[in-house]
């Protein structure tokens, strides 16, 4: 990579050989052949630095936890927990990146069925466990089962809710669960292998869905976006409703005591793609930093792992300013990161009649 | 001997003078409104394939458009809430006439012209009363208005022409949702709308109306499609919850139930709750949805209600029924063709394609 041989140290050394106004004009010569050629690999940078290795980590981690409960199903069982955590955390590591191998046969919804408004993935585990029916546990015939009974949500009912934890018949309890985590082991090594088979490739070379590299970086940029989104309007915006009718119970994964931590997650995930788009811009990193600090600052501080803190009036606002501050990064994006990467605010999307 | 100017003149005189048609205009088969570069709005017609046949400036940014059945004429919709329409001589952008709604109502955006081009309809808001109203507007006498009557419902949006053996109806959706030009687009009635879809006689006289169950009665029903077969296609926009999980489109034969799509598949939450255009495919078994939130076009199969394929395209919006397929336009310029599981890029234009394709009869 010219840009990292030319800011090699050796090439400094030589550099400062000479007088201090040859050294002013390498160093500018540096920055900004640096710049150009950071331009052109910004999507390799991407791919090498956090999606490969974040969809590697929930391969992996996927396929531990299915070890695990594969031996282990007394929920409170401390190596099931861990392994349960450390599956749920990289899926929400990656959660924002809903394109190309998570859809390829509904692999994401399978993995994460949420939010669940109508109550169906209870409902549909429920009925798993009245049928009882041994057939359903291969992994074809699971693959094919209702996505409302699969994936972290639902495996967290069976770990964390009274109703699931201590159900019977107990064996096939078991058995549910084991085959439920082979099930996310199997949708996240498939996700991990085609993003290495084909589909970095795609980007890399902005082929196959990608007409050119513009496509692909407004692709990355649209994750960007829907990353928070997602964690305004949904994380977020679900439990706290509206102040007369607050919603705590619809908080992400309040059952684990998931909520906040998730919250923080994700905008530790969102931080470095955000930097990365914004390409070396050096004003608009500094804005981007500041801009996510605010929020994981806030959310690392909420002391209030299921976000109950909406029906508080007292703790309230707290969550409703953590909101405002995603909101106000969501802003910075679109007027700032936006246009740099060609893209315009929709002139549909955001028209709506 | 009779000079050029002088034939021509007696031809005017005689009637005999060709009438200005479509043809004139390269026969365009669809309609769109658009934004230049510049900044500036214009009105183009489309090819089959969606090459530009014309484009003519429009006095500001429309929302939908009416076409004329055989002149080059349209109507231009300004969007909510319209104060105004303008019928615009497509061959050069002329202003033929402004349409005004009367004193105390304003048009929703959309509106047609009767098979024989004789009458033109329009969507309104009567604000005062909070009531639907479709405006009646006689085209040989200069679009003067004639007449209106109830939409049979509140906030009519999208309407169409459906012609069945030995009657003609009017399909209207009426979104349900009421919104007052005082506070610009705010809702003000959710907790109690009820949208419906209402036919109506070309005299207004109500004929049959469909509701869907009450738990869905924050699905604002907003656009509409017709099949070959009559079936009415419709979709919709949900005033709910971000993440409740809910159909946004369904079919409606009258005399029947409607029938809801894509229930139960999790990809409808790739909508986002916003379905912007609908279209039925050329033979009536697929109905497509576009989503400029969620960048999306959903195709579902009319027989068994499944979705059965997703294209992913960038702030798309427009959609419209094609020779084979469908058509789809977007806000950052590209026409694409839709057929089975492939969206094929067929023009990129430096233009923002507006909400709507208009398909010409």
């Amino acid at each position: 990579m010219p840009c990292r041989q030319l800011i090699a140290p050796p090439s400094f050394v030589f550099w400062k050989a000479s007088d201090l106004k040859h050294t002013v004009f390498a160093l500018a010569a540096a920055v900004s052949l640096c710049a150009n050629v950071a331009r052109a690999d910004m999507v390799d940078e991407i791919l090498d630095d956090q999606i490969l290795p974040a969809m590697q980590a929930l391969a992996e981690s996927g396929q531990d936890l299915a070890d695990v409960a594969k031996t282990i199903c007394r929920p409170g069982a401390s190596p099931l927990r861990d392994a349960y955590a450390q599956a749920f955390d990289d899926w929400i590591r990656v959660s924002h990146l809903r394109f190309g191998p998570t859809e390829t046969d509904n692999r994401a919804f399978a993995l994460a069925f949420w939010p669940d408004s109508r109550g169906k993935t209870p409902k549909t585990l429920a009925t798993h466990l009245r049928e009882a029916d041994p057939a359903l546990l291969t992994p074809q015939r699971f693959a094919q089962s209702s996505i409302a009974g699969r994936g972290f949500y639902a495996l967290e009912f069976m770990y964390f809710d009274q109703d699931f934890t201590s159900a019977k018949p107990h064996e096939y309890r078991c058995a549910l669960t084991a085959a439920m985590a082979r099930d996310i082991a199997t949708n996240a090594t498939a996700i991990h292998q085609e993003w290495q088979d084909s589909y970095a490739n795609q980007m890399r070379t902005a082929s196959g869905r990608y007409q050119n590299k513009t496509e692909v970086k407004q692709e990355l940029y649209k994750s960007l976006n829907t990353g928070l989104q997602m964690l305004a309007d949904m994380r977020l915006g679900r439990p706290l409703g509206s102040f007369d009718k607050p919603r705590p119970k619809r908080a992400e994964a309040w059952r684990s005591g998931r909520s906040q931590h998730h919250i923080v997650l994700a905008l530790q995930a969102l931080q470095p793609l955000a930097i990365a788009l914004a390409d070396g811009d050096q004003d608009l990193t500094v804005q981007l930093e500041a801009a996510f600090q605010k929020p994981i600052l806030r959310a690392q501080r909420l002391e209030d792992p299921r976000l109950k803190g909406v029906a508080d009036p007292a703790k309230r606002f707290r969550i409703e300013a953590l909101q405002q501050e995603v909101n106000d990064l969501r802003a910075l994006i679109e007027s700032d990161l936006g246009p740099s990467l060609g893209v315009l605010a929709g002139f549909n999307s955001l028209d709506g009649d | 001997m009779t000079s050029r100017r002088g034939f021509l003149a007696g031809l005017l005189a005689a009637g005999l003078a060709p009438a200005p048609s479509w043809a004139d205009l390269g026969g365009p088969a669809f309609l769109a409104a658009a934004r230049s570069p510049a900044g500036r709005y214009l009105l183009a017609g489309l090819s089959e394939t969606g090459a530009i046949r014309f484009t003519c400036p429009l006095p500001g940014r429309g929302h939908a458009a009416a076409a004329h059945p055989t002149r080059p004429e349209a109507v231009a919709f300004a969007r909510r809430p319209g104060r105004f329409a303008d019928v615009i001589d497509c061959r050069d952008g002329t202003p033929l006439a402004r349409l005004e709604p009367p004193q105390g109502v304003h048009f929703y955006g959309h509106g047609l012209f009767s098979a024989d081009g004789t009458r033109l309809f329009t969507t309104e808001n009567d604000y005062e009363s909070g009531g639907g109203m479709i405006g009646v507007w006689q085209v040989s006498q200069g679009y003067r208005r004639i007449g209106s009557f109830k939409s049979g419902g509140i906030g009519p949006h999208d309407m169409l022409l459906r012609q069945t053996p030995g009657s003609v109806q009017l399909a209207v959706a009426n979104g349900g949702i009421e919104t007052h030009p005082d506070s610009g687009r705010a809702k003000l009635n959710l907790p109690e709308m009820r949208p419906n879809l209402s036919l109506l006689s070309l005299e207004g006289q109500v004929l049959d109306v469909m509701e869907l169950d009450r738990d869905l009665h924050l699905n604002s029903i907003r656009h509409l499609a017709l099949s070959a077969q009559g079936v009415l296609g419709f979709a919709m926009q949900w005033q709910g919850d971000l993440g409740d999980d809910v159909p946004l489109l369904g079919l409606y034969q009258p005399g029947s139930a409607p029938q809801l799509l894509g229930e139960d598949d999790p990809r409808t939450r790739n909508l986002r709750g916003y379905g912007g255009s609908v279209a039925f495919d050329p033979e009536g078994q697929t109905l497509a949805v576009t989503s400029p939130r969620g960048g999306v076009v959903q195709v579902m199969e009319v027989g068994t209600g499944h979705i059965l394929h997703e294209h992913a395209l960038p702030d798309v919006c427009g959609l419209a029924t094609a020779k084979s397929g469908l058509i789809a336009s977007t806000g950052l310029g590209l026409i694409a063709g839709l057929a089975d599981a492939e969206a094929k890029p067929l023009h990129h234009h430096d233009l923002a394609w507006d909400n709507h394709l208009v398909r010409l009869r």
